[in-house]
């Protein structure tokens, strides 16, 4: 298998809207590729699929060669749009949590990121803002050492600062297999960092590329390409 | 991977049930100290304030005893609810772990808690009740039972047995009753809580439907004695048992059908 994740003719239906029409794709394995598109364009829909928290009305979609269930989540690591801490846990037990579950869990790793963002390891989730949640969150899915990683608007509720802070823990935490799929509309933050692109609207792939061949053939930045393509 | 999502079921669960439990057995330790010193018994000698403070006290405990069920049940709704299809479900559905350890996870916690809050409440009655006169006939009451048991042995035992097991069943046919109706509820795209509710009525006029028409009439056509009043039990309580066992299995069915096919967290 060279592609960690594959979808043919995969089509999601909610009731009175499209929202995945007939998208055939594959991500090869060891890239980070930008997942990108307007708001309502079926990032989310997409990337839900590929967790197996959505069944497809029709097609098929694969991580590693497998149907989403059991044996795909132990490798993907998921950053949902969404905080899903439990309230009622503090960051250690968060860690204790994630290494309960996650055979690939690295709690040393999870340890060293929360001291360098000078989060608490014994701080309650509950009293916590949003911005910190979701470096907490962040912390705990890449000290994962998954096959894949499923970043959903990673760096959307956090200030510049950290926001290279996240990229970089990105770029040096993942290994030369792992792949990283980036869903986000803040191209202009993540461009530097990726291999390939997917445009996506309306449930539609619009593009898929290399960020290199989008530099030499149309002599623009991903973001550029980006305004053009989706301009309204 | 059970075992750990037992472990956390019962972490999230205990701090609420816990100290509710201490709370109770305090206040029957106290409503004890209260009731051993006569200060409910009206008359001069007893202190006014000491009277205001047992009723008080008293009340308290009643109060504590019905929302310690009113808990049992509002935490059972809230941790499926929350932990499975809300924000918390991102995290769940992406743990390597299957759909029905999740549900068995719950139902056997969910079940666990309320069996400890009969037993807290039962103990807390005992704690206030005990004196010499209710040791006495809680004893006369153990010894009849032990003659009924010598006299009619095995019906005796298997009575018993099948009214355990038959409890047992229906408090987990209820409870994935309550999750059926949640997932189902869960569909509608607006008054989720209303709708579950709207199902779990539902399921409940069905039960009432199958049952009326295969037990209605059975009680009470001819008037029994008691021996063959316990005959005719122990061949209704097997038949009850197997609807509960259906009834189980096809909440059961329905909730992991539905949490595996029709997911949608918001």
């Amino acid at each position: 298998m060279d592609n960690i994740m594959e979808c043919r003719n995969l089509v999601k239906y909610y009731p009175g809207c499209l929202a995945l029409n007939s998208v055939s794709l594959a991500v090869p394995k060891g890239q980070i590729v930008g997942l990108l598109g307007p708001n309502g364009s079926g990032k989310t829909t997409l990337i839900k699929l590929m967790n197996g928290l959505l069944t497809p009305t029709s097609g098929e979609i694969l991580v590693n060669g497998m149907k989403p269930g059991v044996e795909t989540k132990r490798i993907v690591s998921y950053l949902p749009e969404r905080t899903y801490l439990n309230d009622w846990m503090d960051v250690k037990t968060m860690t204790d949590f994630f290494g309960d579950f996650y055979k690939d869990f690295r709690k040393d790793k999870a340890y060293e990121m929360l001291q360098r963002l000078g989060i608490n390891p014994k701080d309650r989730l509950k009293t916590m803002s949003k911005g910190t949640k979701e470096k907490v969150q962040l912390i705990l899915v890449m000290s994962r050492e998954a096959e894949l990683y499923v970043l959903d608007e990673p760096i959307g509720g956090v200030d510049p600062a950290t926001r290279d802070y996240i990229l970089n823990t990105i770029i040096s935490n993942y290994s030369e297999n792992a792949t990283v799929i980036i869903s986000t509309h803040l191209i202009s933050d993540v461009e530097k960092i990726l291999d390939g692109v997917i445009f996506i609207n309306k449930g539609s792939i619009v593009l898929t590329s290399t960020v290199d061949d989008i530099r030499e053939n149309e002599g623009k930045s991903v973001d550029a390409l980006f305004r053009e393509v989706f301009k309204c | 991977m059970l075992g750990k999502l037992l472990k956390y079921e019962i972490k999230s669960t205990a701090r609420v049930f816990l100290p509710i439990y201490g709370l109770i057995i305090a206040l029957a330790l106290l409503n004890k100290f209260f009731i051993a010193n006569n200060t409910y018994v009206y008359s001069n000698s007893t202190n006014k304030a000491m009277q205001i403070a047992a009723t008080v006290s008293m009340m308290t405990y009643v109060a504590f005893i019905v929302a310690l069920f009113v808990v049992t049940l509002v935490v059972l709704i809230r941790r499926f609810y929350r932990n499975l299809l809300g924000d918390e479900g991102y995290l769940s559905f992406t743990l390597p772990v299957s759909i029905h350890s999740h549900i068995d996870s719950k139902l056997i916690v969910t079940f666990m808690w309320e069996a400890l809050s009969l037993i807290v409440a039962g103990f807390s009655i005992f704690i206030m009740t005990i004196n010499g006169n209710t040791m006495q006939s809680f004893s006369k009451f153990c010894m009849g039972i032990s003659e009924v048991y010598e006299k009619y042995g095995p019906l005796a035992h298997q009575l018993t047995a099948e009214a355990i097991i038959f409890v047992i069943l229906s408090m987990l046919a209820c409870i994935l009753q309550i999750y059926a109706s949640i997932v189902i509820g869960n569909l509608s795209g607006k008054h989720k809580m209303l709708a579950s509710f709207g199902v779990f009525i539902g399921f409940g006029i069905v039960q009432q439907i199958i049952l009326s028409n295969v037990y209605g009439g059975r009680f009470g056509k001819n008037i029994m004695d008691g021996e063959s009043f316990a005959y005719f039990m122990r061949t209704e309580l097997i038949s009850m048992i197997i609807f509960s066992l259906v009834f189980a299995a096809v909440f059961y069915f329905i909730t992991d059908w539905m949490l595996r096919k029709k997911l949608n967290i918001e």
